[in-house]
């Protein structure tokens, strides 16, 4: 439990600095990637901000559960293990819910496929990390 | 007793003297319509976008009363135009939306501005002339005074073209300009109104 949670700690820090510094220089270089983010879709008044920014916490403490029950299966050197890990995540977790999102919301492919890109790699980087901290 | 009555008289005269004075100095007040072809254009832009949005017409015809200081160059003003929320056009939904959830349409369904002065009678040529004038914005229930530029010109139909411009922020209203993903996509909170009146002198 205690590796869990140092683990997860770990790599919430290193997730939330990749996380948002990512999104800032993405809105800085490509502001029309953003631009379908003003729609009433997403919450305006900043009532959720600290939910929000969060957001790297809660993924890494989760993956790194995930990771300390099936560890054993990712084999060979920490960036290989840290992909399959990301790539086993993406199948298993977002590649269906993105799909729900995009089959309900109003919302367009890039944006769903920014969206996919972004947890795929965030959890590869998880994985990376969770191969130092608790091999 | 009697000295309390002289003093009352002495009041009453002085009033009397004000208000005749008053409304000497003035010139009997001229009506114009205001035509429902007026709009209104709110520029803003957030940190991945511009946008434009409009009322491109007025839902009702109001009337704007217009009196000439003798004294003064100043011109009074009385009369305002109503537009309806709703009838901001973006164009782009979303965006529509946005504004619209923005200035509490539900709550507040009306923008009204009260026209209060001017700082001289225009000479009503075809060539725009540089003048400026004081309004009152109402907005989601709160009323601010701004100091306005005026273009006034004239066409050939005797129509006054009034195009005036104005910079306002949205903490002017006590409004938050919209945000999103915790504040990585903001709206600046200036905005720049224009509003062209259409008007014609009534006889």
């Amino acid at each position: 439990m205690k590796k869990i949670l140092i683990s997860g700690s770990i790599a919430g820090c290193i997730l939330f600095v990749f996380s948002y510094g990512g999104l800032f220089f993405a809105v800085k270089l490509f502001p029309t990637l953003f631009v379908e983010y003003n729609s009433p879709l997403f919450n305006s008044d900043g009532s959720r901000d600290v939910l929000f920014y969060m957001h790297p916490f809660i993924i890494s403490f989760a993956l790194s559960w995930f990771w300390d029950s099936f560890k054993i299966l990712f084999k060979g050197p920490f960036v290989l293990r840290g992909l399959e890990f990301g790539a086993v995540y993406s199948i298993i977790a977002l590649l269906p819910v993105m799909w729900i999102s995009f089959s309900a919301l109003d919302i367009t492919v890039p944006m769903v496929a920014s969206w996919f890109l972004y947890g795929s790699v965030q959890a590869v980087i998880a994985g990376m990390v969770f191969s130092k901290t608790n091999p | 007793m009697l000295k309390k009555q002289r003093w009352a008289c002495l009041l009453l005269g002085f009033t009397a003297f004000m208000l005749l004075g008053f409304t000497a100095g003035m010139i009997e007040p001229k009506k114009w319509l205001i035509s429902e072809s007026s709009n209104l254009c709110v520029n803003g832009n957030t940190n991945v976008n511009k946008f434009s949005c409009e009322i491109p017409a007025c839902d009702r015809t109001d009337t704007l009363n217009m009196t000439r200081n003798k004294s003064s160059k100043e011109i009074t003003l009385s009369g305002n135009i109503s537009l309806s929320i709703q009838s901001f056009d973006c164009h782009n939904a979303i965006m529509t939306r946005d504004l619209r959830t923005t200035l509490k349409e539900k709550q507040y369904p009306r923008l009204r501005i009260l026209f209060l002065s001017l700082s001289n009678f225009p000479e009503l040529t075809e060539k725009p002339q540089l003048i400026t004038g004081l309004v009152n914005i109402e907005m989601v229930g709160i009323t601010k005074r701004f100091e306005v530029n005026y273009q006034v010109s004239i066409d050939d139909q005797k129509v006054v073209h009034l195009l005036g411009t104005r910079d306002i922020n949205f903490s002017d209203f006590d409004l938050t300009p919209p945000r999103k993903l915790g504040g990585l996509i903001k709206t600046n909170n200036k905005l720049s109104v224009i509003f062209h009146l259409k008007i014609k002198e009534l006889n």
